[in-house]
């Protein structure tokens, strides 16, 4: 499997090369238009060599997709947090670790909105939070809180015992005024209907 | 996939890897805290065409006869992750050993997400 990866890698090189060539030599006078003209009326006359040219172009989109999913595994492999125990490793995702922090908006009931974006580095775990607040609390109260919680949370869940850095940043503030703005906004979207609250009979 | 091979006097044993996934996915199920098994885009497609969630579950087994398995997991919310993992991979080992008589040499956990229970 690795020698297949080296060599996806390695022709995958060589084609980008020749196609750096290709540029230099075309800048440089090398080849002239006239000569792209006939290769590529060469490669039309002839079924065998738009067979081949066919089959290349086929080889080379599914290359390109293994050589994509190699990198973006190798980016998805790199975020995560891993240990090992005596039967193997154990890795977790960071993007399960924000579907935990997601989790504790619901224990403070003045946030309504959390976004968190989970980093691991060698200092420990960076947890960027993004809030929106429901009303005018008090912000260094609740941010602390919020920090105390969610590092408390990460480390019982995760049994890590790296630092956690929490940075917040409160994006908007939504006061009751805005909400009472909002709510008769969709009643007015709704019109109540004439004689709507009787029935027959 | 490559199948484990024994051979006892009467013949050939054959367990296919699909046999050690399934063992695998059933004792990790069975675990307090595990949601479900995880997944990845060829498990996905895998099941949209009618298959089993198998395929997320990986099997190997290397000459000397080891298996190792990977397992991906989606965990309760309000569990320990390290707890849980432990004994998913406790009681994997164990049921691998105790149903196919295989040494496990490695049953690697990867904790996808976390929902709600």
């Amino acid at each position: 499997m690795r020698f297949f990866t080296v060599l996806g890698i390695l022709f995958y090189a060589a084609i980008i090369i020749l196609i750096g060539l290709v540029f230099i030599a075309f800048s440089l006078n090398l080849i002239n238009p006239q000569d792209i003209g006939s290769f590529l009326n060469l490669i039309q006359s002839n079924l065998n060599s738009r067979l081949i040219t066919g089959l290349s172009g086929i080889l080379l989109i599914l290359l390109s997709f293994s050589f994509a999913q190699l990198i973006l595994g190798r980016f998805q492999r790199e975020k995560t947090i891993a240990f090992t125990t005596s039967s193997g490793q154990v890795t977790i995702a960071l993007s399960a670790v924000e579907d935990l922090i997601k989790r504790l908006a619901g224990v403070i009931p003045e946030i309504k909105e959390l976004r968190p974006d989970v980093i691991a580095t060698k200092k420990g775990i960076l947890v960027d939070l993004r809030v929106v607040l429901r009303s005018e609390a008090n912000i260094p109260d609740l941010t602390a809180r919020l920090q105390e919680i969610t590092k408390n949370k990460i480390q019982e869940v995760l049994g890590i015992e790296e630092q956690i850095l929490i940075k917040i940043h409160v994006a908007k503030i939504i006061s009751h005024e805005e909400k009472d703005r909002k709510r008769k906004e969709i009643e007015k979207e709704q019109p109540n209907i004439p004689f709507g609250g009787y029935s027959r009979g | 996939m490559q199948a484990e091979e024994s051979r006892t006097d009467l013949g050939n044993i054959k367990i296919h890897k699909n046999v050690i996934a399934s063992i695998s996915s059933l004792a990790a199920i069975e675990i307090e805290g595990v949601k479900r098994i995880g997944g990845n885009f060829r498990s996905a497609l895998l099941e949209l065409a009618g298959k089993k969630n198998l395929a997320a579950i990986q099997v190997e087994i290397n000459k000397n006869e080891e298996v190792k398995v990977d397992i991906p997991l989606v965990i309760k919310y309000g569990f320990n992750i390290p707890e849980v993992a432990n004994k998913v991979q406790e009681s994997v080992r164990n049921a691998l050993e105790k149903m196919t008589n295989l040494s496990v040499k490695d049953i690697n956990i990867s904790v996808q997400a976390i929902e709600r229970g």
